[in-house]
């Protein structure tokens, strides 16, 4: 083909129509009115064979070869088994029979049920519960009025209480846990359980507030205002038309408040004293005294805890694109 | 949104006959209802609840926002100021606590060590549990990375059911208890545990890997892989693949695509990933005390020890303040640096 002059490409007539193509076909009519009838194809796609490979119009297809490359899916292969296999060894663990936390003497619910009888577990978990509850309920009240009054506020104003809410993320904890245990003693709070629910409910705000957010945003805000056209006063409005409808938003929420107030270490171990020991500190302290069989049990129920909680807020978020 | 206004210069003027009627209505009942349609916002009820603004209908007034801003000045901005006003001041003679009384000695000890004389030698003990910390930090944050650029690239590029899964698998030990993944570890790496009962099982006797750097280092990774991958994630699960499709149609090998297509749109879930990594990470306390046991000295078992054994408040404060100055400017360059690769995405777009 080489050597040759435009005025030599090969000119293509139209071709009968098809009538899967006519879309294509119309663009084809068009540009043959353009240059007269004819088609000029440029020289060096006389020889371009069809890519077997790259054509377009695969996003759909389920089996794309474009989407695959090369050791990625290994990876994620690897990387789930290594985020897996620990937590699976751990409930493993906690059927173990024998005294020895690490050496297999046989399946045995035994150290189940001595937890269940522990006292200072179940004091801890106690304390865990009310603190983690009662934050929770904080939380998830003052993200409520928050988020739903996030409008209303100007931009640098939302801006500046935004920062404010969620700075408590952004701190490393034990800069966080030290500097809250130095401001209770500056401001002569007795320790307890009050600084610790205010500290925890503190805390959670930004993992409660997100979710709420997210789903108000998604929310058509007509039903408001049909609500309200209705004859529904601004109170009736908000509790009977925006609470049902964050109901997702707000339990998954609450549901992440709680899990991230159950698990906190940093904080809590600054805050508490004798009286006030929550789980995760309970097990800290029994981790360094050596390894316990009771330990694995705890670690199993937490962790059945995590999986229980984020599978309902996952079904949750999701119900909502429906 | 934009149908309100539509509707209300509409009606009034091509069908009033019909309209009005049934507008009108329900104003007879609310005189707070203008009986002619008009522009949104001026005819709304203006019920009040805490100071009298116009609120939007369904929302609350922004009264309400203050309890938790309140609760964020008290139990976030309040510590804050307060461990940087500790860090200026001096230690009392006994026990722990401040003594009110302004005094750099804090600072001075990160740098400095007296002798009996009152002689002062630079000291680089605690500048090296600083880079101790540090370098920990970021090698955690570069294999997080570098581990979750390809598993979330890998989610993203399943069916839309199969990815929900995916995600909730990642999620779920984002959620779970911090301790109970690190003692995870040391149930591993202990000296009779799994790893090292396929070691002696081979001959190759007993590997000591609990209470080592090393150990520190696989617990923070594992810690934090998750935090690195759910943002990342994000950021590629709304990519549009058509993108990567047509710089395949001009001739891009895949290589070229996942260079220039796909770790370009993965970039701010990169940076929010490398600074939700980096940042806890430098100061964590937990993994090192567990997994490293005494060995591995960092940042946060510093300042906790500061806390407690060694009741030099301070310091503790001192560093603690170090510590948050170096956060603010980590979070300042990653935002203006989003901001920057957003801004590119939207030139380009």
């Amino acid at each position: 083909m080489t050597g040759k002059t435009p005025e030599q490409n090969k000119v293509i007539t139209m071709a009968p129509m098809d009538a899967t193509h006519t879309e294509y076909a119309e663009l084809v009519a068009r540009a043959s009115v353009a240059n007269h009838g004819t088609i000029v194809v440029p020289e060096w796609l006389e020889d371009k064979k069809p890519d077997k490979a790259l054509t377009t119009r695969r996003s759909g297809r389920a089996k794309n070869g474009l989407k695959r490359f090369p050791f990625v899916g290994f990876i994620s292969v690897a990387v789930l088994l290594f985020l897996y296999i620990p937590m699976l060894i751990v409930v493993a663990y906690s059927f173990n029979g024998g005294r020895q936390a690490l050496l297999w003497q046989g399946f045995s619910l035994r150290w189940y049920a001595s937890v269940f009888h522990d006292p200072s577990i179940i004091a801890a978990t106690r304390t865990s519960l009310i603190v983690a509850v009662a934050a929770t309920a904080l939380a998830t009240i003052l993200s409520l009025g928050y988020v739903l009054a996030l409008d209303h506020m100007s931009r640098f104003g939302s801006k500046l209480a935004s920062g404010l809410i969620n700075a408590s993320m952004m701190i490393p904890e034990i800069v966080l846990g030290v500097a809250t245990m130095a401001f209770i003693r500056m401001i002569g709070m007795a320790p307890g359980y009050l600084p610790l629910i205010l500290a925890h409910t503190t805390f959670c705000i930004p993992f409660v507030e997100m979710p709420i957010r997210a789903r108000l945003q998604t929310l058509d805000r007509s039903c408001f205002e049909a609500a309200q056209d209705l004859g529904a006063s601004q109170l009736t409005t908000v509790t009977k038309i925006t609470l049902p409808l964050l109901t997702p938003g707000i339990v998954s929420g609450a549901l992440m408040g709680f899990v991230v107030s159950m698990d906190d270490y940093m904080i809590s171990n600054f805050l508490t004293t004798a009286g006030t020991t929550t789980l995760p500190i309970y097990i800290f302290s029994l981790i360094r005294k050596g390894v316990n069989p009771s330990v694995n049990v705890v670690a199993t129920l937490l962790l059945l805890l995590a999986i229980v909680v984020t599978v309902i807020s996952s079904l949750l978020t999701n119900r909502k694109d429906k | 949104m934009t149908r309100v206004p539509e509707e209300s210069t509409i009606f009034p003027s091509s069908t009033p006959s019909s309209a009005a009627p049934s507008a009108s209505t329900p104003s007879t009942s609310m005189p707070r209802h203008g009986s002619a349609p008009a522009p949104r916002g001026s005819a709304r009820p203006r019920r009040k609840i805490g100071l009298g603004r116009k609120v939007k209908p369904g929302l609350l007034h922004r009264v309400w926002a203050v309890p938790s801003i309140i609760l964020g000045l008290l139990f976030t901005l309040g510590p804050i100021c307060v461990i940087v006003a500790f860090s200026f001041m001096s230690r009392p003679d006994v026990g722990g606590g401040v003594k009110f009384a302004f005094s750099t000695e804090g600072y001075r000890k990160l740098l400095f060590r007296e002798d009996f004389f009152g002689n002062s030698y630079f000291d680089p003990r605690y500048l090296e549990v600083f880079w101790t910390s540090l370098w920990m930090a970021l090698v955690t944050t570069a294999v997080c990375i570098a581990l979750a650029f390809p598993i979330a690239l890998w989610i993203s590029m399943r069916t839309e059911r199969t990815q929900r899964i995916l995600v909730l698998l990642v999620t779920i030990p984002f959620w779970t208890n911090l301790i109970v993944r690190t003692y995870a570890w040391m149930l591993i790496l202990n000296d009779n545990g799994p790893i090292n009962a396929f070691a002696t099982a081979f001959g190759f006797g007993t590997q000591h890997m609990l209470y080592t750097t090393g150990a520190s280092l696989i617990g923070l990774i594992y810690t934090f892989l998750p935090f690195a991958i759910l943002p990342m994630y994000s950021a590629l699960s709304g990519f549009d693949f058509r993108l990567a499709e047509a710089a395949y149609d001009l001739g891009a090998t895949k290589g070229v695509v996942l260079r220039r297509i796909i770790l370009r749109a993965a970039r701010p879930g990169i940076l929010s990933g490398i600074a939700l990594c980096l940042i806890p990470a430098f100061g964590s306390y937990v993994q090192p005390v567990l997994l490293g046991g005494g060995r591995v000295l960092m940042v946060g078992n510093l300042i906790s020890s500061q806390f407690s054994e060694a009741r030099n408040w301070p310091f503790g404060a001192a560093i603690s303040t170090v510590i948050l100055v170096i956060t603010l400017l980590a979070a300042l360059v990653a935002s203006v640096m989003g901001n920057r690769s957003a801004r590119k995405a939207g030139e380009s777009a």
